[in-house]
């Protein structure tokens, strides 16, 4: 890791350290203030658009541990998301237990069925595996949408809103603060299960799985944590998401879902920490930006029928065809380059 | 006993057209080592493409059809030089996910130009019926098996007797040789590419003139999937055989099992089969099995 100029560390423990200067500690501080009082100056609409953005980060974020660090490709993610979506809310609504119980055990049955449909990836890899996620998610989802007294099938499930410690989280306001937070712990801990043994592993095993094995790496142990971890994130994303939207069908998780998640962290960059967050942003306020702007482009210039609907999808195929084209290493890598330019600045080097 | 030799002929034919979709897929696996992902969708845009020709411009079936298989190799060349070339000697996951993007442009594209979500083909085929013993089949079913299968013999004799597709099983067979020998290597990716579009249209016009053209085509692309899975990535003959096992037990499993269990199981078997057979034996019935080294 680079520093700037004259700054030394002494200790192992502050080479070791995320915020290592004054100025690091400053912007995060600034980050939190920001952050913390965000409700008080956009309206509900934005609000609905960034808690939108902190679920979306927290489930990229268990993909991009899959996928970025393991290497393991998933292209069922929705299908996990939706394991969690419908187990908190079968649980708080049909059994009224409390909203933490839903969401603690949406991440777990999630990860528990990431493991299941992870199985085969200690034989296989690549398409492979690519292939029976993809069969995991419609399997999922048919189960779903058919298992009526539980889920509700087809006509969907009504979700109270979260309750923490009489907390009910209903404005979009108090669910900012409740998505944000648990955001902020799932960006934590990935940043610092890359840097663990566990981590070190999965970089191991994406990087070549026959020679991580030789260097004694459990294989079998350490893909299934991986689906395990990734899961349980999409779990506790799914969890969140039935709570804040407070209804559930599985219009909310189509395979072409799944393959916008591989797509936001192919944009973000793959094996960051920052990645998955830069490409949710990016993809979502270019969802957002789709939206406003495609119906009265088609009003203004008598487009087709299909233009709103169409446009959309259009867009996020291009745009995930040119970044691997162009800049396979996502969006992190152009942090990267920023962050050293400006490290750097007045000279090139 | 009626039903069940219904649902072995209709699981036969159509499991033929999967079959000829997941061929599509063997081609371009083998020469290019590129998981197409996209192939539901090709399925789903050149049916679109019949719709409109047939439809809305209003041409006679066989301009139409023409124009469909031109329309096809077009998409599968622009495919290949604009998106899959660049991409080539990338790693795996940047081949399959650059699919997935292609998937999710060619569906924009589906909704763009046609909003609608379900359309009827005109009867490009005749719709008599025929028994067979005491089952009934319309000509349709019978003449997509056909179709498909004087398909698989004339690939066969095309990768056999003509020198590209001798060229093309040579490249499967190792990419270095071929171009110290002076193949052209790009050319075969583009021509794989060419044949796997064509044959998602003919499939996708043989599975949308019996069902119409819904969104499910897409998700007949991806039984084509289950096809390969079962049959060996990498196997021309195991799609073959492969094809018609998921189309039975698609159709027979499907037909016993619906009142057991929920409506719709029938479009679920492909994938559970994806399931067991990578439980059981991930590398197919006719696959290779690869063996790394460091």
């Amino acid at each position: 890791m680079d520093l700037p100029s004259g700054i030394r560390n002494y200790t192992y423990d502050r080479d070791m350290a995320i915020f290592r200067t004054k100025t690091h500690w400053t912007m995060l501080l600034i980050l939190f203030v920001i952050l913390g009082t965000l409700p008080l100056y956009i309206d509900n609409h934005w609000l609905s658009v960034a808690n939108l953005i902190g679920i979306t980060i927290i489930a990229a974020t268990g993909l991009n541990i899959l996928i970025g660090y393991c290497g393991q490709l998933s292209i069922g993610h929705a299908g996990f998301i939706a394991v969690g979506a419908y187990t908190s809310a079968v649980l708080t609504n049909r059994l009224e237990l409390p909203f933490l119980v839903g969401l603690i055990s949406a991440g777990l049955l999630s990860g528990f069925m990431g493991v299941i449909f992870g199985i085969p990836s200690v034989r296989v890899k690549g398409f492979y595996l690519a292939i029976s996620t993809i069969a995991a998610q419609i399997i999922i989802i048919w189960i779903i949408n058919h298992w009526d007294s539980v889920t509700g099938g087809f006509n969907g499930i009504v979700v109270p809103p979260a309750k923490i410690a009489g907390i009910t989280f209903i404005s979009q306001g108090s669910q900012f603060y409740l998505i944000i937070g648990i955001a902020i712990l799932v960006i934590f801990f990935a940043k610092n299960l890359a840097r663990t043994r566990v981590g070190r592993a999965f970089i191991a095993i994406r990087d070549n799985d026959l020679a991580a094995e030789v260097m004694g790496i459990n294989l079998f142990r350490y893909k299934l944590l991986a689906f395990f971890i990734g899961c349980f994130l999409a779990g506790i994303a799914g969890s969140l998401l039935a709570h804040w939207i407070g209804f559930m069908n599985t219009e909310n998780f189509r395979l072409t879902e799944s393959i916008l998640y591989v797509g936001i962290i192919i944009i973000g960059g793959l094996g960051s920490t920052i990645g998955p967050i830069l490409g949710v942003i990016f993809i979502r306020l270019l969802e957002k930006g789709i939206s406003f702007l495609a119906p009265t482009l088609e009003s203004t210039f008598d487009l087709p029928a299909g233009f709103t609907t169409g446009i959309g999808p259009m867009i996020f195929g291009i745009v995930i065809i040119l970044f691997l084209i162009l800049e396979p290493r996502g969006l992190a890598h152009r942090w990267q380059l920023f962050k050293a330019s400006y490290r750097l600045w007045p000279f090139s080097y | 006993m009626d039903e069940l030799l219904q649902y072995i002929i209709t699981g036969l034919t159509v499991g033929m057209v999967y079959a000829l979709i997941a061929l599509g897929f063997v081609f371009v696996w083998k020469s290019s080592g590129v998981a197409n992902l996209a192939l539901g969708q090709l399925v789903l845009i050149s049916s679109w493409f019949t719709y409109g020709m047939l439809v809305q411009v209003g041409l006679p079936a066989w301009i139409g059809l023409v124009l469909v298989i031109v329309f096809a190799m077009a998409l599968g060349w622009i495919t290949e030089r604009f998106v899959l070339r660049p991409l080539i000697a990338q790693p795996i996951l940047s081949l399959i996910t650059i699919t997935l993007g292609l998937a999710y442009l060619i569906e924009g594209l589906v909704n763009f130009i046609w909003p609608k979500s379900v359309a009827a083909l005109p009867h490009i085929f005749p719709q008599q019926t025929i028994h067979i013993g005491t089952a009934v089949v319309s000509m349709e079913y019978l003449l997509a098996a056909v179709i498909s299968l004087v398909l698989f013999i004339l690939l066969s004799l095309y990768f056999r007797y003509n020198r590209m597709g001798i060229a093309m099983r040579a490249t499967a067979d190792d990419q270095l040789a071929v171009q110290a020998c002076g193949i052209p290597v790009t050319k075969i990716f583009s021509r794989s590419w060419m044949f796997a579009c064509v044959l998602a249209a003919i499939g996708g016009v043989l599975m949308s003139s019996i069902g119409g053209i819904t969104y499910g085509l897409v998700h007949t692309g991806l039984k084509a999937f289950s096809v390969v899975i079962l049959g060996g990535l990498d196997s021309f003959l195991g799609a073959v055989i492969a094809g018609p096992i998921i189309g039975l037990a698609e159709n027979v499993g499907g037909g016993y099992l619906t009142p057991l269990t929920w409506p719709g199981v029938k479009d679920v078997i492909p994938f559970i089969i994806i399931i067991i057979v990578m439980f059981l034996k991930p590398y197919g019935l006719f696959g290779e099995e690869r063996i790394e080294r460091i």
